[in-house]
Formats: structure tokens, sequence, C-alpha cells
């Protein structure tokens, strides 16, 4: 296609090509032509123009000469009437034209000059046989002036006889007076010869350049390289003819026009030549204004083709351009068409993979509905029947927060808060999560922590939680019971001291995964399919949510696996360490300096030294219990924390040898795995307590706190989160959601009054009297006014309670986004629906604890 | 944007054509005549011509031509060239002519030989040029030479040294050094002579006088009695003749060897005779004027080695210095233009000009420039204040001039005694005028 286009345009190019050529062809003929006839026309202006000021010229010295010669014949007419011609002679003055009488009385040899001088006729030479008005002439000489002459010889007659003859001498430079005073500009060149001896005889004064002289004929062929014999011969026949002749030659590289112009019959000649230019002074103009009109013509001509290949190159551009442009388009429209199909297809199999384990739990939950209303009466059945529909519930539910996540990734809404959060509190969540689930499927499960320089950071501990919640789940689904699951905090050098560096691994001995699914791992909707796997129950988003949080954090998540040898998922994240590290006097406030560590776990006493350092606190250090106690009994510790794995060992009398040695002040705090055995005897010493393992500072800290605030010791009961008694207020616009509610409420042995919607749940708070309810529960979205609006409204109210009475949201808008958002609104805290039942509960109970402790 | 750049278009347009209707507004006027500037001073200079290749740039009229042009830019005038030199022997020469313009007053300006220099001078046909400006800074020898009873006659744009032009690269081959007695001179023609070169030295009518005069003069102007020499030649107590005869008997003794050509000589122009064969390395050994080395016309770019030293003598080489100048017609018509001109074409400005451009010696002591290779054995010995001046105003009996045609005599056959005899008949005339 391109190669037919190319051809085309060079058939339409050697015809433009030709025409142009063809166009300065005639052009350039038009031109060469006129300048011809222009040349030619010129030239015989020039030989014309120059005839006529050589007449003129010969002209003058002929009337010159004519005069000469009538004025001796009327002087030699005056010596005839003289009676002594000697005394008429020496009477005659010289003057600047006859510049010397003299005359020879016939028939002598010699005679008189006007000068007084003797005069003899023999050196004068009129054999040439030139004459003036009949007059003989001499060849020109070089007279006593030092000047160029002649003489022209006149016969004295006195009554028709010739008494004498009368000598007169010109010089030539008389002539130069009646010349014209410059020829064509002193560009030209004259002399006047003599005919005979070819001798130059004057150059004219402002005849040519000034710098040139030429002796004679010979040296003016010489000096201006006039060689050809044919034109030589042709001058000779001229000069001996007395004939004027014109010719072309160069002389010093300039086209001239030579002469040699008769005068007086031949006997003298003028010589010389102009250069053409000097005669065609407007000649040269003209052709240089018509060669100025050409190449003006020419470069106009030239501009405009240049401008038309420039025009039409520049369209060309855009047209390849736009066509280019138009191929992007293509393409790219080609592979968003691609990419959603592929993305369609993959739609459609997640569609059809969620259809069916949607329907799986639904079926579960609505088969066992109609078990449990057929064996409503069989109590044993209907909790067996309760508790499957509860796990086909919470199933269904985690795969709905699961795809309403990964829309919200892809979607692009996803915002992270950026909030202070504590290693301890994180570890711990997740080893409360995670341990009863490893415990359950008799699998180990490990939390190691080291190098971790600081536990206060900055960052969205939700998110976080997320990403080690969806590993770790996944590392305890897809490793077969027995297993093991590592779950390791490695602090790694920091980049920046701003930003603490941390590694996240979390290592299972589970099934493992193929090549090729670890390929596509971390894309949505996709899942390891294969026997083993489809045992397990799960969306397939939980990876992609996992690495998109992770990348959102600026972050990066790899694995590397084995089948049926275990994973390993590696996340390294960086958290902004705050400035104000939390509490740093709480320490040296509560007269805490010195704290006893005794561990046989060296990095288990490393990490804690590291911790502990900005507290300034003394971190020492003993690795057996008689250390301990010889230490104690030259020192004393503020605190002694004991690792459970080595007090375990030496056993109960150990403990209270330790407890003693200690002051009764002092707490003693052993450091427990999350199931340690037989730890609850020695937790009955006065002032002991327990911590679980990994170590964090926050951790002791508020153990410390606790410990402080009930000194009598030992760890007080777990208080259980009961809602007896309570009276609560809730909002919400679903009859169901209001009845679920109640009952739950009702079988807490709590009580709640429920309203329709915001507007009205503010009416009634506000007509309520004080401490009729302990809470508030609000749901968000509701009509008339939403759950935000209420808050807001009660918040501002005037009475005492408005500002402290809790309130909760209620909500299905479960993300962080809308915790964030009901906790902007002024509510405490934010539980999502469903109802957990026992979260419910811890909350409502730690708020009502904070609303008691308020003063 | 565009509106500023139709603005600036209509502008230009606008502009355009009233430069147009301007342009069609001229007035002519009715005399189409345009005025000539009438009464342009003229001085007429009367100077030889060059000969031997008319076309070719003159070196030497270049230098002058570009001081006289100055002299033209500064006092309005202009220089009329009046040129003239013999076609043979048998006209009347250059000095002749010369002798006969000044006589009948024909020029103004006059460039003449240091013999027509004297007998003008002491015919009191030159003015006196002590008064001009451009004397304060000549050399003394410039002003010893051209002064003749008294009145400084003539000035020189270039103080003229003779010497021998070598062709090195045949002494060279010949194993021959720079001769520097008459001896030795003699030995190297004796060698060249057998080595094949017929005639060793080439010569012209004019020149051979400065072998007689380099041996003649060598110890009155170098041995420190040269003003009470001159004054016993003038008074007649001492004999032209005595100081002449070694440099006229060496000649002879040339001629007799077949050194020189005596026939060819005597009617061979300078440098027309001889120049020819020596460029062709036909002729190892010619004399010739200093600036003749520079000249492209002449000897100024030889396809041979060329050295130019000083001409033999018992006291070593020695150059002959004639000043040939510039000279005024005592009538002339255009006397204070005239000696204005010669103040502007003399002044240290145009003398620079004219030696660095002809690079020969200057006048003015003020005036120096570097010689070309060739020319520094000649000019080491001027350097050093060792010559022999070709010309000298004060002696009573004119030297250049004379010798000249005495020397021609002996080329024409004339023995030495009979050409000593002439000198001495010659120095009789002074004595009684």
């Amino acid at each position: 296609m391109n190669n037919a286009s190319k051809k085309v345009k060079k058939r339409n190019g050697i015809p433009l090509f030709l025409s142009i050529i063809l166009v300065f062809c005639v052009l350039g003929t038009v031109v060469f032509a006129v300048s011809k006839k222009i040349s030619q026309e010129m030239s015989n202006s020039a030989i014309q123009n120059l005839s006529e000021s050589l007449d003129l010229i010969q002209c003058t010295i002929e009337a010159i000469l004519k005069n000469e010669a009538e004025f001796q014949q009327m002087i030699a007419h005056e010596i005839s009437k003289a009676e002594d011609p000697m005394a008429y002679i020496r009477a005659y003055e010289q003057n600047q034209t006859m510049v010397k009488l003299s005359l020879v009385l016939t028939g002598e040899t010699s005679g008189l000059s006007n000068t007084g001088a003797s005069f003899s006729p023999k050196d004068l030479d009129f054999s040439s046989g030139a004459t003036v008005d009949d007059l003989p002439v001499s060849q020109s000489y070089l007279n006593d002036m030092g000047t160029w002459a002649y003489t022209l010889k006149c016969p004295v007659e006195k009554a028709g006889r010739e008494i004498a003859t009368l000598y007169v001498e010109y010089i030539y430079d008389s002539l130069d007076k009646s010349l014209p005073d410059g020829f064509y500009d002193q560009k030209a060149m004259l002399y006047i010869m003599d005919a005979k001896t070819e001798r130059f005889v004057l150059k004219p004064k402002g005849m040519g350049a000034r710098t040139a002289g030429h002796l004679n004929l010979g040296d003016f062929y010489r000096a201006n390289n006039i060689r050809k014999e044919t034109l030589r011969a042709e001058i000779d026949a001229c000069l001996t003819n007395g004939e004027n002749i014109l010719f072309y030659h160069d002389i010093r590289e300039k086209d001239s026009l030579n002469y040699m112009w008769s005068v007086n019959d031949g006997s003298v000649f003028l010589v010389g030549y102009v250069p053409i230019e000097a005669i065609q002074q407007e000649g040269r103009t003209v052709n240089q204004n018509i060669f100025i009109v050409v190449a003006v013509t020419l470069v106009a001509f030239l501009l405009c083709c240049l401008l038309y290949y420039l025009n039409q190159r520049q369209q060309a551009k855009l047209r390849k351009e736009r066509e280019e442009e138009r191929e992007v388009h293509n393409r790219q429209l080609a592979e968003a068409l691609r990419a959603a199909q592929i993305a369609n297809n993959s739609k459609t199999t997640f569609l059809s993979n969620m259809s069916h384990d949607i329907r799986t739990p639904m079926n579960a939950v609505l088969g066992f509905t109609t078990l449990l209303s057929m064996d409503a009466d069989n109590p044993v059945k209907v909790r067996e029947y309760t508790k499957k529909i509860t796990a086909s519930g919470q199933h269904l539910l985690s795969l709905i927060n699961d795809i309403l996540d990964v829309s919200k990734i892809e979607s692009g809404k996803v915002v992270l808060t950026f909030e202070p959060f504590t290693l301890s509190d994180l570890v711990s969540s997740v080893d409360a999560i995670i341990q009863p689930m490893a415990k359950a499927k008799h699998q180990t499960f490990h939390v190691e922590v080291s190098g971790i320089q600081h536990e206060y950071l900055m960052g969205d501990e939700t998110r976080v939680n997320q990403i080690l919640f969806n590993l770790l789940s996944n590392a305890v689904k897809y490793t077969p019971e027995g297993g093991t699951i590592w779950f390791r905090l490695i602090g790694l050098k920091q980049r920046s001291s701003q930003y603490e560096h941390i590694r996240i691994e979390v290592e299972d001995t589970g099934y493992g995964m193929t090549p090729e699914y670890l390929e596509t791992i971390f894309d949505a909707f996709t899942r390891a399919e294969n026997s083993t796997t489809n045992k397990v129950q799960g969306t397939g988003l939980g990876m992609a949510i996992t690495k998109n949080i992770v990348e959102l954090m600026g972050g990066t998540i790899e694995v590397t696996s084995q089948v049926d040898r275990g994973s390993l998922f590696r996340v390294e994240l960086e958290f902004r360490i705050p400035e104000d590290q939390a509490d740093q006097r709480f320490w040296a406030n509560q007269g805490i300096s010195h704290i006893l560590t005794v561990s046989g776990d060296q990095a288990l006493c490393q990490s804690i030294r590291t911790l502990m350092k900005e507290t300034g606190v003394v971190v020492d250090t003993a690795h057996s219990i008689q250390e301990v106690l010889t230490l104690l009994q030259t020192g004393t510790a503020d605190i002694l924390l004991v690792d459970w794995t080595l007090l375990h060992l030496a056993g109960f009398p150990a403990a209270q040898a330790l407890r003693e040695s200690l002051p009764s002040t002092a707490p003693l705090l052993l450091l427990a795995d999350y199931d340690a055995e037989g730890i609850e005897g020695v937790l009955s010493l006065p002032n002991t307590g327990s911590l679980l393992k990994p170590f964090f500072v926050s951790a002791l800290k508020e153990k410390f706190s606790e410990m402080q605030a009930h000194p009598r010791g030992s760890d007080a009961p777990e208080e259980v989160d009961s809602l007896e008694g309570l009276h609560f207020l809730a909002a919400e616009d679903n009859d169901i959601n209001a009845e679920i509610l109640a009952e739950i409420l009702e079988i807490e042995g709590a009580s709640c009054e429920i309203v329709e919607n915001g507007k009205l749940a503010v009416e009634r708070f506000q007509s309520s009297s004080e401490g009729e309810f302990d809470a508030i529960l609000m749901d968000v979205q509701m009509p008339v006014m939403n759950g935000h609006e209420a808050t807001r409204a009660i918040r501002r109210l005037s009475r005492s309670d408005a500002q402290t009475i809790p309130i909760l949201a209620m909500t299905a808008n479960a993300f962080a986004e809308d915790e964030k958002a009901a906790l902007d609104a002024g509510m405490d805290a934010h539980v999502a629906k469903p109802i957990d039942v026992a979260l419910l509960k811890k909350v409502i109970r730690h708020y009502m604890e904070r609303k008691e402790g308020t003063p | 944007m565009k509106p500023n750049r139709k603005k600036l278009a209509a502008l230009c347009l606008a502009g355009t054509a009233l430069l147009t209707l301007a342009a069609c507004g001229d007035d002519d006027p009715n005399n189409l005549l345009q005025e000539k500037e009438e009464n342009t001073r003229v001085v007429t200079m009367y100077s030889p011509m060059e000969k031997t290749n008319p076309d070719a740039e003159n070196i030497a009229r270049s230098a002058a031509e570009k001081t006289i042009m100055m002299a033209e830019e500064q006092l309005d005038v202009r220089l009329e060239y009046i040129t003239y030199t013999a076609e043979n022997y048998q006209e009347k020469t250059y000095d002749d002519v010369a002798i006969d313009r000044i006589r009948n007053h024909m020029d103004d300006l006059y460039l003449l030989n240091p013999d027509v220099i004297q007998k003008m001078g002491e015919e009191n046909n030159l003015a006196d040029l002590s008064g001009l400006e451009a004397t304060k800074n000549l050399r003394d020898v410039v002003k010893t030479a051209n002064t003749v009873n008294g009145k400084l006659v003539a000035i020189p744009q270039e103080v003229v040294a003779y010497g021998l032009f070598i062709n090195k690269d045949i002494f060279d081959d010949c194993k021959l050094q720079l001769p520097e007695t008459p001896e030795e001179f003699l030995e190297c023609c004796r060698v060249l002579k057998e080595k094949g070169y017929e005639t060793p030295v080439g010569a012209n009518r004019w020149w051979l006088e400065t072998f007689v005069l380099a041996q003649a003069y060598a110890d009155l102007y170098n041995g420190g009695n040269t003003a009470s020499e001159i004054e016993a030649l003038n008074n007649g107590t001492a004999k032209y003749s005595d100081y002449m005869r070694p440099g006229f008997e060496f000649l002879q003794k040339m001629i007799d060897l077949g050194y020189i050509d005596a026939k060819k000589a005597y009617v061979s122009e300078a440098i027309e005779g001889e120049g020819e064969d020596f460029l062709a390395q036909k002729t190892p050994i010619v004399m010739a004027y200093w600036g003749a080395a520079n000249n492209e016309t002449i000897y100024g770019n030889p396809s041979f080695n060329l050295e130019v030293i000083g001409f033999p003598t018992h006291l070593g080489q020695m150059p002959v210095m004639p000043m040939t100048g510039y000279g005024v017609d005592v009538q002339s018509e255009h006397l204070e233009d005239t000696l204005a001109v010669l103040d502007v074409i003399l002044s240290d400005e145009a003398l620079q000009v004219y030696t660095e451009t002809n690079k020969v010696i200057s006048p003015s002591k003020n005036v120096k420039v570097d010689c070309i290779p060739a020319l520094k054995p000649l000019n080491d010995r001027i350097e050093e204040g060792v010559f022999v001046l070709g010309s000298n105003a004060g002696m009573k009996l004119e030297q250049w001039g004379n010798t000249c045609l005495i020397v021609r005599d002996l080329l024409n056959g004339a023995t030495v005694d009979e050409c000593m005899e002439k000198f001495d008949q010659l120095q009789a005339e002074t004595l009684d005028e």
C-alpha cells in the first residue's frame, strides 16, 4: 500500500520536476537572447561612440596641423617681403607652439634659427613624404627641449622664385592643450604615434592610467599581449595605408576596444584602448539590472516552490500524525476492548464462583432454617442447627465484605488514615484472633518480634490489621492440622530516621502453591483450585486486597511457596515514627529506673533492652533464676521481668523466692506465651502479674498501670461484659433489625426504646430525663434524619449529658471510612452490622466504664 | 498577536508607499551637466619608465605612487607624469632629456640621477630644498651628497646602493667563496670561466663604473680624511686619475681576460643586456642597485639562491651609493605646490610607506625596515658605515656621470692611460671654472 502510494508520488513528482526545468530553460533562453541582443546593440553603440570620439580628436589634430601649416605659409610670405629675412627670423620670439623657426637660404646647406644658433636641415628626415596642407612634415624627434617635435618645411618664394626654405619646429605637447581633458573618465589610454618610426610621441595628460607608459608600438603589443599574427598583419596594413582599425582585445584582463586611428593621412596615429565597461557604463547597469530582475524572479520562484514544498510537507506531516494518532487510538480501543472482554470473562467466572459460593452458605442457612422449624422441639438439634446457621451466615458475611472491599479498592475510593498505634496492640489483637483459630486446627502459632526500634508508630492500624489477618487466616486455612505458622515482625535498617522499616513475615507449613498459581495469586477473582483447597471456602479476593493495601501504603509484598512444603509471605512497610514518643516521662514519674530481666533467650533480652532504650530505664539481664537471686541480694529492681519458660522449670518455690527477694512494691511480671501452663499458681503471689510474649513497652506500661490501680496484687478476675440492667435508646428504621436488637438486648438483660429515625432519636433524648438512657445505639442510614446528623444534633444539645452519653454507630456501612465518618460526627464507637453480640457487649461495656469513670 | 502582525504589515506597506512616492518626487535640474570643478592644481613630474616589461606593475613606481597619492589627498593637487626612457643606446639618454627639459623649464618636479643633479645644481636650475620640513630628518650622508654650492638641490625617497648580484648556487657548485678583494674576484672569474661560464660578469653601459668607484674611493670615504682629500681634489693638488687608475686597470684586465664582454656592454641598456642571462643562470655575476633584488620585474624572484655583496676592494666588499633624488625646477610655474608635494612625499610617514613597500634604505634616519635575506651582506656593510659614495656634489668634478662616460670609452677601446688623461682634462676644466 505504502509502496504504491510512493510510486504514485514519484510519478507525480517527475512531471512537476520536468515542468520546472522546462520553465527554467525557457526563462534562461529568453534572458540569454535578450542579453545577447542588448550586448550586440551595446557593442555597436560602443564602436560608434568610440569612432565618433576618435574622429573628433583626429579632426582637432588635423585642424591644428592645418592651422600651423597655414600660419607657417603666412610667415613665409612675410619673410619673402622682408628686406632682411634673417633679421626677421632672429626677431621671432619662441612660443609654446612654434618653438623654433629656422631659415635656410636657397643654395646654402645651413641657415639660422631664431635662437641665434645655426641650423642644418640635414638632421631632419622628410623621407616619409607626409605633408600638411602640402607642406612636407618631418619624422618626429626629440628636440632640444627634451620633448617630441616635428618640423614643417615651407618654401619662401619671392616673385615666383624660391629664395629660401622656412623650417618651423612644433612640439606634440602643444596638441595636449587642444585635446579633451580626460578620455572616458581616464579609464581609456591614448597615445599619439609617429607612423614611420612607430614611436609614441605623446601621451596626453588625462588620457589613461598614469602609471602605464609605452615607448613604441612594439612595447604596446608586448605589454598588452597582442600576439596574433593575422591581427598584427592587418594592423600593419592599416598603418601602411593610413587606415583606421578598431578591434576587440583584452587589456589587463578587461574586455577592451583597441584602436589605431589615422591622422593627417596616416603620418601620425592615435593609438590606444578603451575598456568596454568605460564606454558601456549604462550597459553594465542594464545588465546588472537584468541580472537583478532575473535573480529576484528566480529567488521568488524558488521561494514559492519552497513555500509550496514546506506546505506540502507540513500537510503530509499532519496527515501522518493524524493517521498515527488514529492508529494509536484504534490500538488503544482494541486493547481496551480486549481488557474489557478479559475483565468481563474474569468477572463472569467470578460471578459464577460467587454464585456458587454464596448459594452454598445460603443454602445451608435456608436448609437448616427448614430443619429448625421441623425440629423446634428438640433443643439439642436446635442448638446444632443454629450453630451451623451462624457459621454459614458468618461465611456469607465475610464473602460480602471482601467483595465490597475489592470493589472499593478498585474504584480508588480507599483512603488511608494515619493515626498513632502501637505494635503491641497490633500483635496482641492478631494473636488474640489467630491463636484460637490455630489452636482449633491443632496448629502451632509462633509470634516473633526482633530488631524493632520503635513500637509507637503512625499508620492505618485497621488496614495493617487487615493485611495481617488476611495473611494469617490464609495460613491457618491452608495449613493442615498439626502444622506450624510463624508470624514474624522484624525491624529492618531504617532508610530514614523518621520512619520505622518493618518486615512482616508469615510462614506456614501448609499446602503451598504451584508456580503457575503464584503468578496470579495477587490478581482479583482468582483462587487456587485443587482438590485440597476446594475444601476451603473463600472469595479469592483476600490476597488482591492485601496487595492493594500494601501498595497503597507504599510497601511491597512477595511470596515464595513450594507445594506441600508451605509458603512464606513477606511484606515490607514503613511507618512514620511520631515525634512525641508516648509518655516518655511515665517511668520517671512512676519512680521506675531499674528493671531486671531474667530469660534464657538472648534475643528476648536484647529486644527488651532495645525497646526500653528510649524510656531512660536501666535494663539489667540475668540468664538464670540463681543469678537473679544473687543479684537481688546485693541490689534491687523496680520491676522484675521473668521469662515464664525459665521459671516454669524452676518451679513455684523459685517464684516465691523471687517474690520475697523483691520489695513488695516492685511488681514481679511473668513473660509468658498465650497458652502458658501452670502460670495461675504463680500469679496468686502478691504484686505478681503476667505479660504476653512478645515484649512490648506499651504492654508493660499498661500492665504496670493496671497493677498499680489494683495494688493487692494478683490479676483481677476478668470482668464479664454484661449488659444487665442497662437501658438504651436505639434509632433503627428497619423493623427486623430493630426486633433483633431488642431481642438480643433483652436476652442480655438490658432494655431498649426504639425510634424510627434520627430526628425522633434526638427528640426522644431531649425529652428524656438525665441518666434515663445509658447509651444510644444509632443506625446511620435512616429516613428524615440520618445517624450522623442526629448525633451532631444530640451533641449540640445543652444538656449536661449530651456530650458524655455514649453513642454507638450500628450500621451496615462497615468500611473504615464509614467508621471515621461516624467518629467525626461525634459518635464514640462503630459496630458493623450484622450485629456481633459479643463485640457489641464488649464495646458497650467499654464505654459504660469510661462513662462511669468520667467525673 | 495576530492583530499586531497585521498592524506591523500595514505600517511596512505604508512606509514603502511613502518611500516610493518620495523617490518619484525628485526634481530634475534644468541644466543636466553636473558642475565640474575647474582649476585643478597640477604638478608635472618627469620620471623614467619601466621598459623591460611595460605591462608589469613597477614596485618602485607603486611605492612612489602611494606617497604621491598621500600628497594629492593632503594638498588637493594632481600629479601628472611625463615619462621617458631611451629606446636604444643611440637615442638621447634619460639624463640628456632631463637636462633639456630642466633647461627649458618643461616640468615642475624631476627624478634625477646624481650627475644631472650636480650639473643642474651648478647651473642653478634646481630650487633649494633645505627649507623643507622633511629635510630635518634626513641622514647627513644624503644631505652631503646632494648639496651643490651650499644648496640642497635634490632629496631621494630611497638611498640607492649598488652591489654585485651573485648566483650563490653556481658559486657553491664551483666551491667558490664570495670574493672580498679584486684579486679574489679575478680568481673567481677564472674558475667560473674554466667551469664553462663564458662571460662570468654580465654588464651594461651604465653600471660598470661601480667597480671603478669602489676601488677608487674605498680609502677616501673610509680612511678618516675624507674632507681634506676632497679638498685636495677640488684644488688640484690631488688627481682624480690617480684614484681612478686601479679600477680602470682592473676593468681592463677583466676585459682582456674575457670576463666581461666589452662590446656587448657598450651597447646594452641597464638590465637589458645582462638580465636575461643572469636569470637563466648563464651569467653568475651582474651588478645592480638594491631595489632590483626586491623588484619582481628585475631580479626579485630568481630560481636560484641570490646573494648581494659589495664590490671587491682591498678594504673588502664595498657598497657604492650614488644619490638619485627629486629636484624641483627653480622656475617652476607651480613651485609652491611642488615644494608642498615634496614635503609630503619625503615626510617620515610617507617614507615609512615607501620603505616598507620597496624594502630599501630610507634617507630618513627615523625610518628603518628589515631587508630581505639576499641583501643582508650588503646591508651589513652599510650599517657598519662602510661604503663609497657614487656621487658627491662636494667634488667639483662630477663623478657618477663622468666616470660612466669614461668607462664607456674604455669599453669602446680606449686605453687606461687615455681614460686617465680624460679625467685629468676634466679636472683641469673644473679648476679653470
